[in-house]
């Protein structure tokens, strides 16, 4: 990989401008992300082919990032501020690739924490919530066990999930980061039964319980009770660990959920031909995402909207159908789930398997005999405010508190209660040391600032034919190729990863100001550069004179400082001469590719954020030549860029014409779409060694 | 704000190349000359990297580093910095004549040279064009010249009406200078007090200008209490 060449990897990932960052409002994908992944930033990274910094910028928030980049639910994207222009930047399909590319370094990363904090903690439960929370309490030096009445780790992701939705072998790889740690694991181990969590309290320091719901919810109407209607839970995990279960030539799924949906697909690749659903809500109500039920659709799978199901029609064992009655609406005047029928409207629905998917339920029996309480409605009392339970040294964490939820939602709500934890062990106070969840973002794109930006279609995600998939329980998505994933990244705004200024340099000489194409800069006693506008191209810091300006996202002199170890090291008896190349990486071919080794190409957001000084700093640092690779007019994302870039390089001509050497050292080369036409383009410029 | 360009890199270099100097700063002052985009802290960088090149290329060994600070004419802004300053072999300012005169009174043994020309006082015309506007010559009479000052934008510094030279509103020198005079009776008939251009000025007297040696100011008001503290606190 080229890019990786021009990067010291063996320097862990820093977040540029990481003291600024938390005192400014989050882009939109960050602050709507549970776990505030900071999204922008790793789709930066991977347009510049800076993979495994992506990783360490995804996985740092998230134990789970594999799974999430399957099955996520991404909020990022339905909050991304490019859905005003065209579509949401593709960050999960991003995410997928950009950790697929890191496969090799994150297995040799793995290793053991030191376990130095000579207290120990018992999580049980190993979904998201309970891995995120091990995780954390490893790293924090804990010694950790992990508890799961399963043979394996994951919780429902191993249990439930569908491996057409996330293959087990990508679950793997979190999993083994996580445990990797030094995590003691104890499988089959059943809480309540093989040990008293009142025994297990004793034991540990502090308990976690991340217990999910595991449990089914079923209907109470006639017929519901006997052969041939099955829950929902007790089915996907027949399904997930290939214990093929009976099912009849009809099935019908009763729900609109997203799980309802994954037992629908699951029944279709058991070889079910006819897979109906019936749900309460409408195709706008539907709580399902759109996603799934499009998929659903295309798939075959029919969805009876607006149907609420009556009676189970049975001859003996034998399933005839579901008696369902006309649903009049689902909420009430104030949104809440208030169901009215109209009973003269009902129609049997024909099956003869039923599959209730209408929610689920804490099991609790691991707290059975404990000082754990739960409430009437089988809830476990907690105060949110500290994550604990009723218990002293018992802490909750996940769906079995916060209710049904996403995966990433109960990866912060781990996080949590892993920082409760540590307060805890550490005799602290936990009230009001907790993260907020809700987090300033910047707000939406002005409308003149919208009207400059150019549409870039969205990278399609390729899935396997409809009537191949449903063929097998295979993961159906196909990952991004480095072009499209390429291509896919540089469509991001980078939005709140922008321009700040720093006042104490600052001497409000509106340099900005004039620079700036969306008019961000408001100059007053000094610059503030609003992130609501600012577009995070790179235009204006490279043009202050006092250096007042960062960006956010990346430090504008990162190039030069990168430049000291991957140029400087230049062999004096080259032959060949040195190339430096700032290569835009919107949209250009020359990523990845077998570069020629006398070609040192940097990655950058933006040619605008290249400055005259990286210019000379490649010839301070042994290069021959300089090229500007400018992506063209008509694929640039920002705006009046190419004069801007025209003039800088005219004066680093100048500037090492006042040295001696040829101002043709330094050249603006257009878009390459290859690499063949890239090394071309550079032979033309007729460079010879100094 | 005062207006400067840039030495050319060989005759800063000549200043700096000697061979005791080994390290070398070159320190940008993030105002005026930062807004003429001369010598702020970005140029210094600039300026501090043609530098090391230039060693390279003469093979002479140097450690060239660059530094800024919002102001080299207050002496609170050195405060901080002074001491590292000082173990330089050789300070490049990039400030105007000012900063380096101030800058050189504080160094000790250190020696200041100055890495662009001090041009003039005047205004961003546009971006990228700066035009002298003031002579500060100690005795402003714009009030009577319709606020254009004849002392910097005549090349003659005339006081009474434009020379023969004056040629369809251009001076002699350059068809790209006004002629100011030109300008003040346009902007005088424009403000209805052309007739005030009718009584001739009396010959200025230059004392208050650069003819009466290196001015000074020192304010009563402020310098008495600031005595008074001063000998309070020994100094």
């Amino acid at each position: 990989m080229a890019a990786q060449d021009t990067c010291d990897l063996t320097q862990p990932y820093r977040p540029y401008g990481a003291e600024i960052k938390e005192t400014r409002p989050y882009s939109p994908c960050r602050a709507a992300c549970p776990a505030h992944t900071d999204v922008q930033a790793y789709v930066g990274l991977i347009a510049q082919g800076r993979y495994t910094e992506a990783f360490e910028v995804i996985t740092a928030p998230n134990p789970i990032a594999s799974v999430c980049s399957m099955i996520c639910h991404h909020p990022c994207e339905r909050s991304c501020r490019r859905c005003g222009i065209d579509e949401a930047v593709a960050v999960r399909p991003l995410k997928r690739f950009a950790i697929e590319q890191a496969k090799e370094y994150r297995r040799n990363k793995r290793k053991l924490v030191a376990q130095n904090k000579g207290k120990s903690v018992g999580i049980i439960g190993s979904g998201p919530s309970g891995l995120t929370a091990a995780r954390d309490m490893a790293d924090l030096g804990y010694s950790v066990t992990l508890y799961e009445r399963h043979p394996v780790l994951g919780g429902m992701l191993s249990t439930a999930i569908p491996p057409y939705r996330l293959p087990r072998e990508v679950l793997k790889e979190d999993i083994d980061d996580v445990v990797s740690r030094g995590i003691e694991v104890k499988t089959g181990f059943e809480v309540g039964k093989d040990a008293k969590l009142d025994d297990l309290a004793k034991k540990h320091d502090a308990i976690l319980l991340a217990i999910g719901l595991s449990l089914s919810r079923s209907l109470n109407i006639p017929g519901v009770d006997g052969p041939n209607v099955l829950l929902a839970i007790p089915f996907l995990e027949d399904v997930a660990f290939g214990r093929d279960p009976k099912l009849g030539k009809k099935v019908l799924v009763i729900g609109g959920g997203n799980v309802a949906m994954d037992v629908a697909r699951s029944a279709r690749r058991l070889g079910v031909e006819k897979v109906e659903m019936v749900c309460l809500e409408n195709e706008q109500e539907i709580p399902a995402w759109k996603w799934e039920v499009d998929e659903a659709v295309e798939e075959a799978v029919k969805i009876n909207y607006r149907w609420g199901p009556k009676a189970v029609k049975r001859d003996g064992d034998k399933v005839l159908g579901l008696e369902v009655t006309k649903v009049l609406s689902v909420f009430d005047g104030n949104k809440r789930f208030a169901p009215t029928f109209d009973n003269n409207v009902t129609t049997l629905l024909e099956a003869d398997t039923i599959i209730i998917t209408i929610g689920q339920m804490a099991n609790l029996a691991p707290l059975k005999d404990s000082s754990v309480k739960a409430d009437e409605r089988g809830r476990v009392e907690w105060d949110q405010k500290t994550q604990k339970s009723s218990a002293k040294n018992v802490f909750v964490a996940g769906e079995v508190v916060t209710g049904p939820g996403s995966a990433i939602a109960a990866v912060a709500s781990g996080h949590r209660a892993a920082l409760a934890m540590h307060l805890f062990l550490q005799g602290e106070t936990i009230e009001g040391k907790l993260p907020v969840q809700e987090k300033d973002s910047i707000n939406e794109m002005p409308k003149d600032v919208l009207e400059k930006i150019c549409k870039m279609p969205r990278q399609k995600v390729h899935h396997v034919e409809p009537a191949v998939r449903v063929k097998t329980m295979d993961n159906f998505e196909k990952t991004y190729t480095e072009k499209e994933a390429l291509a896919e990244a540089s469509r991001c705004r980078g939005c709140g990863g922008g321009a700040v200024v720093d006042p104490n340099k600052c001497m409000a000489c509106l340099t900005c100001l004039r620079v700036c194409p969306y008019g961000a800069p408001v100059v007053k006693a000094w610059s503030e550069i609003r992130p609501d506008y600012c577009q995070a191209c790179g235009l204006c810091a490279p043009e202050c004179p006092a250096q007042a300006i960062s960006m956010v996202s990346y430090d504008v002199k990162e190039i030069r400082g990168s430049m000291t170890t991957t140029v400087g090291c230049v062999d004096s008896k080259r032959t060949e001469p040195l190339i430096v190349a700032f290569v835009c990486t919107n949209r250009l071919g020359v990523h990845g590719a077998d570069l020629p080794k006398n070609y040192r190409p940097f990655p950058v957001h933006c040619t605008s954020r290249v400055d005259v000084l990286d210019m000379l700093r490649a010839f301070e640092t042994g290069a021959d030549g300089v090229a500007v690779v400018r992506c063209g007019d008509r694929n640039c994302k920002y705006e009046k860029i190419e004069p801007r870039v025209q003039a800088r390089v005219k004066r680093g001509q100048e500037l090492i014409k006042t040295l001696g050497m040829e101002p043709d050292r330094i050249g603006i080369l257009p878009a390459a779409s290859s690499c063949g036409e890239f090394s071309e383009l550079v032979k033309k410029m007729g460079l010879r060694v100094k | 704000m005062i207006v400067g360009s840039q030495k050319p890199i060989d005759e800063i270099w000549n200043m700096v190349k000697d061979k005791d100097k080994k390290k070398v700063l070159v320190f940008g002052c993030n105002t005026c000359v930062a807004i003429c985009h001369a010598g702020g802290e970005k140029e210094a960088e600039t300026i501090a990297s043609l530098l090391r090149m230039k060693a390279s290329q003469e093979g002479k060994q140097m450690e060239v580093s660059h530094m800024g600070v919002m102001r080299h004419c207050e002496p609170e802004y050195f405060d901080n910095v002074i001491e590292d300053v000082k173990k330089y072999d050789m300070v490049v300012s990039t400030a105007c004549g000012v900063g380096v005169n101030f800058l050189s009174d504080r160094t000790g043994t250190v020696p200041v040279v100055p890495g662009i020309n001090t041009s003039f006082y005047g205004a961003v015309e546009a971006p990228g064009v700066f035009k002298e506007l003031c002579a500060g010559c100690g005795d402003c009479i714009l009030h009577l010249t319709g606020g254009i000052c004849p002392i910097a934008r005549c090349a003659k510094t005339l006081m009474n009406g434009p020379c023969g030279g004056t040629n369809k509103g251009k001076c002699e020198v350059s068809n790209e200078i006004d002629c100011a005079w030109y300008l003040i009776v346009e902007r005088m008939t424009k403000l209805g007090q052309l007739d005030k251009l009718g009584t001739v000025l009396p010959p200025r007297n230059w004392a208050t200008s650069r003819d009466g040696g290196p001015r000074r100011i020192s304010l009563e008001h402020i310098r008495e209490f600031e005595e008074k503290e001063e000998a309070k606190a020994g100094k």
